[in-house]
């Protein structure tokens, strides 16, 4: 599918990365006019073709179980993981960063699990709120209007709630709530805990020629008929319809390279397939290779002129690397117990969730910050193979008949909640280039350093609290949660693939790799159109701000070289 | 497991089939898919697998990856034992869970290979020290002697904790494989993957049943 592989075009831009940001840059320059040429390390992926939607578990291969090159199982539109061979990192004693990489077209948009919540007015300044960590150099005002037509161009349902620092977007209908969903929301109204529609990029009625949703519960398997967003169907095959895009696949990006005034003159990269390095030429690189791999590409393109890396005399390349807090707890339903058989599929994802609504209580809390609650559990879904797993204790023991007929009673009686917080960036927590290890091509590879804060410690423990709260309110029972205790069943970090950070913007650049357009201040031709230039990750999921920033950075992009400013 | 001869085989060519129409569906447009995704839904109502309880497995064409003619006999036996046919469905070798099992060892390889092979040789050690024959040659009554010292974990003797874990994983294998067979998913009973038109919500038994009305 890669087109040819040699030419010296003059691009007037260079993409490298095919994700949500990516794929959002390539949308508005192409449509802009500009001619670009679009770099991603994995293969080809096209859903309509590609995706596993509507397969049974029991016709996959392995029953579509997980293994450690398929860390979530053969359907799921995943084409890399944590580890990937050949690719290899490194953490600093003490550290346990987990770092997920995407190897196809798209990047996580074809599997991500579609959550698209904006960030508030207070996500923008959270320093001034309450003095830690940083705020952003622009305004919840400054990304409205580019929230506002990222959502109507990909599609978002949800509801308008006029809850505090939750704006609301511009929203589809959001779906009828499943059975096991309005029993917890009626344990969260006795709780005084706001249990809303959730907000997610999935059709529930047609848009922009793409029909709405068929709810067979399958988003993470990318959708055959684009019935949701993925970077693929939504952004990079209606770019290529304007002409002006040019998309290789299996082009892994070594460095930038810079001319003598410093100014980027395109990158180098290796074609996986023919192990051959490639050098391509534009007026303007646009890095949106996920926010480590951008750090590490920016690290790695070394010049006289950028002796500690690219866009790096603030040495901030790299630093305030964050991730979602997450904490875990399942829960078993006896009412849930004996229901009458019914399909609880639905779209790919939650019909309900808990925003923070602890705003007006966040001083006497032992964290300044908040976390929403995402659950799921009854019949929704394909079970797989862990359907009944860790139900032993109420399967209870043995074997045999008894067995058999709890199973059929106890399936879909199970409820996991799972919370996404907010972490308050630290200096302890970046990624650097490792001494001289590098990867099968040569090029050097990170190490990572992180550590959580106590804040986020205590975090991870309220949202075991809460969640026990909520399980005994719905008249359920604990059966697991993840490993308590002293650190509050905090997950590792990297392990929520929410990272950000590495390429932050600012309006010092003393202290900031990117200007408040995402420009870099050392290299005006550069720009970053991923999650690295997040200041701060607020606990709403990080992919609807990559979309709509990388939207404003792309106008700003074409209005600057039509002023011939860059 | 995927080629395997089963009186759905029909079905599932025909499912496949229109799978594979879809795959070659031209790009030009959405609405072409759209109206095969109505043929999909056509093509697989729930009702028309509900008159079939026939096998799932093909326990005679199957020819076992890593396990050998002896430990393959002891894991159909086992599988039956842990999940027995009942009114409502066919037993674990009918649902092709022994075949689901040595693939999957096979896949997974490593420890968990190591566990199951010693698992199954430790049943043949206590029934042959106790009744002097092979576990599958056992009476079932001899046989659920011996399971009853290993699937009750409060129960069972400190000296054979190891072999109580090892049931503990063999039994989440055999539900895991069950529960995702055709004639598992039909005992549950799953009731997606079916396109829908539109999204109704909680259907008002359940409702009623949950006291949410």
């Amino acid at each position: 599918m890669t087109e040819a592989m040699l030419n010296s075009n003059l691009y007037d831009a260079i993409i490298v990365g095919s994700g949500a940001g990516g794929g959002m840059a390539a949308y508005n320059l192409t449509k802009a006019g500009a001619k670009c040429l679009m770099l991603e390390a994995g293969g080809w992926y096209d859903a309509a073709r590609d995706s596993k939607w509507l397969e049974w578990v029991y016709d996959a291969p392995h029953r579509a179980g997980a293994s450690a090159t398929q860390p979530f199982g053969g359907f799921e539109a995943v084409v890399g993981g944590w580890e990937i061979a050949g690719e290899p990192y490194s953490n600093a004693p003490g550290s346990d960063w987990m770092w997920f990489r995407s190897r196809m077209l798209g990047g996580r948009t074809n599997a991500w699990g579609r959550i698209s919540l904006r960030n508030g007015p207070y996500d923008f300044k959270p320093y001034s709120r309450d003095g830690k960590g940083f705020d952003w150099p622009i305004s919840y005002e400054d990304l409205a209007p580019y929230y506002d037509k990222t959502e109507e161009l990909i599609g978002v349902f949800g509801s308008a709630e006029g809850m505090e620092n939750l704006p609301d977007g511009k929203f589809l209908p959001p779906p009828a709530p499943r059975c096991y969903e309005l029993v917890v929301q009626r344990a969260c109204k006795s709780l005084h805990i706001p249990c809303i529609p959730s907000r997610l990029a999935v059709l529930t009625r047609p848009l922009n020629g793409r029909p709405a949703c068929h709810y067979v519960a399958q988003c993470e398997r990318s959708c055959r008929l684009g019935s949701n967003f993925s970077s693929p169907a939504t952004l990079l095959f209606p770019a290529r319809e304007t002409g002006n895009l040019e998309i290789r696949s299996h082009a892994m990006v070594r460095e930038v390279l810079t001319g003598p005034d410093g100014r980027a003159t395109g990158v180098s990269y290796i074609d996986k397939k023919s192990g051959q390095e490639v050098q391509a030429r534009a007026k303007v690189v646009v890095l949106a290779a996920s926010a480590c791999e951008t750090a590490r590409l920016l690290l790695n393109s070394r010049s006289p002129h950028h002796p500690n890396g690219l866009a790096n005399s603030s040495g901030m390349v790299g630093k305030y690397l964050m991730d979602s807090v997450m904490s875990d707890v399942n829960g078993f339903f006896p009412s849930l117990m004996d229901l009458p058989p019914h399909n609880e599929d639905g779209v790919g994802g939650m019909h309900l969730y808990m925003p923070w609504w602890n705003y007006r209580r966040q001083r006497e809390l032992p964290f300044s910050r908040g976390y929403h609650i995402e659950f799921d559990g009854g019949r929704r879904g394909m079970p797989g193979l862990g359907v009944l797993n860790g139900s032993e204790r109420f399967l209870g023991e043995g074997y045999g008949l008894a067995l058999k007929q709890k199973s059929r009673r106890l399936y879909g009686s199970f409820i996991n909640f799972h919370g996404r917080g907010e972490m308050i960036p630290n200096r302890e927590s970046y990624c650097e280039i490792d001494g001289n290890a590098v990867d099968q091509w040569g090029i050097p590879t990170l190490k990572f350093h992180f550590q959580w804060g106590e804040e986020e410690i205590q975090m991870a423990r309220h949202m075991q609290e809460t969640f026990l709260e909520i399980i005994q309110a719905a008249g359920g029972q604990v059966i697991a949660s993840s490993e308590p205790a002293k650190t509050g069943g905090i997950s590792r970090g990297g392990q929520a693939i929410h990272e950000v950070g590495g390429a932050r913007m600012g309006s010092d650049p003393e202290t900031s790799v990117l200007n408040p357009h995402c420009q870099a201040w050392d290299c005006k031709n550069l720009f970053v159109a991923d999650g690295a230039p997040f200041v701060s990750l607020a606990d709403k999921n990080p992919t609807l701000t990559i979309l709509a920033l990388a939207w404003r950075t792309s106008e700003y992009i074409t209005a600057q070289v039509r002023a011939q400013n860059v | 497991m995927e080629e395997k001869n089963s009186p759905n085989r029909t079905l599932r060519f025909q499912r496949r089939a229109i799978l594979k129409m879809m795959m070659a569906a031209p790009l030009a447009g959405w609405m072409p898919l759209a109206s095969l995704a109505a043929e999909v839904a056509k093509a697989m109502p729930g009702s028309s697998v509900a008159g079939e309880h026939a096998s799932d497995g093909a326990a005679d064409t199957y020819q076992p990856k890593v396990l050998n003619p002896h430990e393959w006999r002891t894991i159909q036996v086992l599988s039956d034992c842990i999940l027995p046919a009942d009114e409502n469905s066919g037993s674990a070798t009918e649902a092709g869970v022994p075949e689901f099992l040595d693939d999957w060892l096979d896949y997974q390889r490593g420890e968990l290979l190591t566990e199951i092979q010693y698992g199954l040789t430790w049943l043949d050690v206590e029934c042959r020290r106790a009744f002097h024959r092979d576990f599958v040659d056992c009476t079932s009554g001899q046989q659920e002697q011996i399971l009853d010292r290993i699937a009750y974990p409060h129960k069972a003797a400190p000296e054979d904790v190891r072999v109580v874990v090892f049931f503990g994983h063999l039994r989440d294998l055999v539900l895991g494989g069950y529960y995702t067979s055709e004639m598992g998913i039909r005992d549950l009973p799953y009731l997606g993957n079916e396109p829908q038109a539109s999204w109704q919500g909680c259907p008002a038994p359940v409702l009623a049943k949950l006291g949410l009305i």
